[in-house]
């Protein structure tokens, strides 16, 4: 296999510099929307405050604008028999209007509406929940491993998978919702999950070191391709599926959420099996007394 | 013996099954309750408006502003305010002051109020921001709870005309009402709803500072009106034998006081406006009820329920006969069955306004049919993935004999999820669907964990790559000590394996179960159930199905 030929050619120093221009790269993604916009990522109208509201419909998109004509109107999509229409902040009686039309000129309108208190709510819980996730996340691989620098690797790898996943959301247009949110979430622990098998393996295990990353390898990439196999379905069933059978809708949540964990789970491969493993080769290959210590274990 | 027989005695494995079966047993006694997203209806969220302050005022100063006055002087429980001029005999009752006794002198009238300082601050407080305010005395200096959207810079600048202010530090000003307040107004809620009648309503405080309420089967602008209408208070007063006219609606009554015992028996104060007190007066002289107070009852309405019916306090009937009252209490009784009744007596009155100023934050609605829609879509993509990681599992094993118990105990954990579901009587959304396809995600990642651990064992990757499955799962069962030879020992090498698998496990889950402890809170817990059920399926999988799974694949590579 090509890629168990990665683990073993070239020494780890210089195959690192490869996920680093990768952090780099994502980075520069997230600092140059950050500067655009105010937000590394681009926020979704539960972030921004406005309302949604999706109706069925087999008229024009013509007509269907100049239903909602009176109202700030953003964007609007096709999305498989129904229109999804994305409206700005409005005050709460133009709101109630709104539902008031959208009700009674459609059959069973999907709406959601966030005032700026409950977005501004929601920022706050963001900025101080995911980093809280993180924490909490690096305490229990450092009780797993008592290793600082095996577990710095860990969570470093889980970090980068988080950045990539973020800065996949800027090239694919997913806005952060509440969705994405908990599937960034998620991806720490499908990320941690591949990341300890590894570390395990090879501290665990008699052997060289790369044979043991290699044989963890099958294992690991098993285990990501499930994962890839499960978030894949959610994908084409949330995603695509109502473009062929014209009954079924589209999911937001799960759509947004899908595609954040398959650019995620697909940075992980890479993360696990180049990051996280050739930091593994360097740190117990390297000479002296440290290194020692790595294999008694 | 057959692998069934084996099985049978190992207790991780009777543990699961009897676990699996008690959830399908949940699942068909209780059955699986869905979020308002997969079956319709509407939510509102509400935020709950309000702070706590300490105030640094000087209650003299307070009277001497708000009655114009030229000096206030404290004796003892009462103080003494002296104006100018002739004074309005209404003033004090409007300020709030009941049973302020004015005394005209020649050129100056004394008004004597008797009242603690705090109530003078109460009182100022909700002249000025027309909003219920609250002692909490609980704590030292004592607190006031102002019931609306107030901020330091706007309390100090109400303050200032009185020379008074927030005193500077953290602790002098937080937003948020305290924890009396949001179950106060939650119980309001539920109590106005469930007297309309209306089914399935789910009001729920998030972070004591919101209130997220779901209603079933109604669009949002509905739900809206339902939930800022007032309700419709009426109060009645009995004429002849069982006749009785109407006196006032719920507009004529301004505030409704927390109730207290007062002389013994439990009482809602409340007070009228003055054109209603004049109403009352007028009504309770003509129905005769100011001479013979015995025979004419008070009654209250609430949407045309009967919620307090009681006779006309005889000392009220006679100071009727002078003067209208603006203050009045509807007393209860005595004793703890009063308190219980004069609390609930409180919530009906209040259902006309709640207690604390709400803002409507959020709100949507998702059609039943498209809930529908959702839930068979989930449905499918469930299967669907399952089918695909079932897939992907025979692609590595080629061996049936692993796929089957694999999506077998992936298929079980989301049994055992739904059974709990079903038991807490917790409600399934499209976010908790979501999760469970994760859970299946994580739940299978750790049974390849197992599966190779066992298979593979100490052996480098490499030169076991070369044998064939069989070998190696014939290798695995004659070290798994659980083959034809010896049934009874297991060998230390079997154990090794698997408790190096579980450290692997147990580790994963672990980070997958904190990382999701933050979400439980965030987002007014509509990712609750996502997190929930993200942590419960870990831990039940790490717990009961993977160590099951791990013996009964143990057993199944060993009879080969």
């Amino acid at each position: 296999m090509e890629l168990e030929d990665i683990v073993s050619k070239y020494p780890p120093k210089l195959i690192m510099l490869v996920p680093i221009a990768i952090i780099i790269l994502a980075l520069i993604s997230l600092g140059a929307t950050y500067l655009a916009t105010g937000s590394p990522v681009k926020l979704g109208i539960e972030f921004t405050g406005g309302t949604l509201v999706t109706v069925p419909s087999t008229e024009s998109e013509e007509n269907v604008t100049a239903e909602f004509a009176s109202y700030p109107l953003v964007d609007i999509r096709n999305v498989g028999s129904r229109y999804m229409l994305q409206f700005g902040p409005m005050s709460e009686s133009q709101y109630t209007q709104l539902a008031k039309l959208a009700n009674a000129n459609f059959d069973s309108p999907e709406i959601r509406h966030s005032g700026p208190i409950y977005s501004k709510e929601l920022q706050v819980q963001v900025i101080r929940y995911l980093p809280l996730s993180f924490l909490l996340m690096a305490i229990v691989v450092f009780l797993v491993f008592r290793e600082p620098m095996i577990s710095l690797l860990v969570v470093i790898c889980a970090i980068a998978d988080i950045l990539i996943a973020a800065a996949s959301m800027n090239l694919t247009g997913v806005q952060l919702s509440l969705g994405t949110v908990a599937a960034l979430l998620m991806l720490i622990g499908y990320s941690v999950d591949t990341d300890i098998l590894l570390s395990m393996r090879v501290l665990k295990r008699k052997g060289s070191v790369d044979e043991k990353i290699k044989g963890a390898m099958g294992t690991g990439l098993m285990m990501t391709g499930t994962t890839i196999a499960a978030v894949f379905s959610l994908i084409i069933m949330s995603n695509f599926l109502y473009l062929i059978v014209p009954s079924f809708t589209r999911m937001d949540i799960i759509a947004d959420m899908s595609t954040v964990l398959i650019f995620g789970l697909a940075a992980d491969i890479f993360n696990t099996w180049v990051t996280n493993a050739q930091g593994l080769r360097w740190y117990l290959n390297r000479p002296k007394k440290a290194a020692v210590r790595g294999q008694k274990r | 013996m057959s692998l069934f027989e084996e099985l049978s005695k190992d207790r991780r494995v009777v543990l699961y099954a009897v676990v699996v079966a008690l959830a399908i047993i949940s699942i068909g006694f209780f059955g699986l309750k869905f979020g308002l997203d997969l079956e319709g209806g509407s939510y509102l969220q509400l935020q709950l408006q309000g702070a706590e302050a300490q105030i640094d005022v000087t209650p003299e100063k307070i009277l001497e502003v708000q009655f114009n006055a030229s000096s206030v002087e404290k004796h003892g429980q009462s103080y003494v305010v002296t104006v100018p001029g002739i004074v309005d005999p209404t003033l004090a009752d409007d300020l709030g002051y009941s049973g302020a006794k004015i005394a005209k002198g020649d050129n100056s009238s004394k008004i004597t109020i008797i009242a603690n300082p705090e109530t003078i601050i109460t009182n100022f407080l909700k002249k000025n921001l027309d909003a219920d305010v609250q002692l909490n005395v609980a704590v030292a200096p004592v607190r006031y709870e102002i019931r609306t959207n107030v901020t330091r810079e706007s309390l100090n600048a109400l303050l200032a005309p009185v020379g008074g202010k927030v005193p500077p530090g953290e602790d002098a000003f937080t937003l948020g009402v305290s924890q009396e307040t949001v179950d106060e107004t939650k119980k309001v809620l539920d109590s106005k709803l469930n007297r309309l009648g209306l089914q399935d309503i789910r009001v729920r405080v998030v972070d004591n500072k919101y209130i997220l309420i779901d209603l079933a089967g109604m669009d949002v602008a509905a739900a809206q009106e339902v939930v800022g209408k007032p309700g419709k208070f009426e109060i009645r007063i009995q004429t002849e034998n069982n006749e009785s006219m109407h006196v006032l609606y719920g507009d004529a009554v301004e505030s409704v006081e927390i109730p207290d015992p007062r002389n013994g028996g439990w009482g809602v104060p409340f007070v009228l406006s003055e054109e209603a007190a004049t109403a009352f007066q007028k009504a309770a002289i003509d129905s005769g009820a100011t001479k013979r107070p015995e025979d004419h009852y008070i009654s209250m309405y609430l949407d045309k329920d009967e919620i307090f019916s009681a006779p006309l306090a005889p000392e009220l009937a006679s100071s009727l006969q002078k003067a209208p009252s603006r203050s009045m209490q509807a007393t209860v009784g005595g004793g703890d069955a009063g308190s219980v009744k004069a609390k609930e007596l409180y919530i009906h009155l209040r259902e006309g306004a709640l207690p604390v100023n709400v803002e409507v934050v959020g709100s949507g609605q998702v059609s039943a049919a498209l809930g529908r829609q959702f839930k068979l879509q989930m449905v499918i993509a469930g299967l669907i993935a399952l089918m695909a990681v079932a897939g992907m599992v025979y692609y590595r094993y080629r061996e049936r004999r692993i796929v089957l118990p694999m999506v077998t105990t992936s298929f079980f954990e989301v049994v055992m999820m739904l059974g709990i579901w079903a038991l807490a009587g917790w409600q399934l959304d499209l976010a908790s669907l979501a999760g469970i396809i994760m859970v299946i995600g994580t739940g299978v990642d750790q049974l390849v964990i197992i599966t190779d651990e066992l298979m593979k064992g100490g052996d480098p990757a490499a030169s076991a790559a070369e044998r064939s499955i069989k070998e190696r799962a014939a290798e695995a069962a004659e070290k798994a000590g659980v083959g034809k030879v010896a049934v009874a020992t297991s060998s230390k090498v079997y154990l090794a394996r698997v408790s190096r698998a579980f450290m692997i496990i147990l580790g994963a889950a672990a980070t997958t179960a904190v990382a999701m402890l933050p979400l439980l809170g965030m987002g007014f817990g509509a990712l609750t159930g996502f997190a929930l059920i993200i942590i419960i399926g870990v831990i039940l999988g790490t717990v009961i199905a993977r160590p099951a799974y791990g013996r009964i694949i143990g057993h199944i590579l060993a009879t080969d």
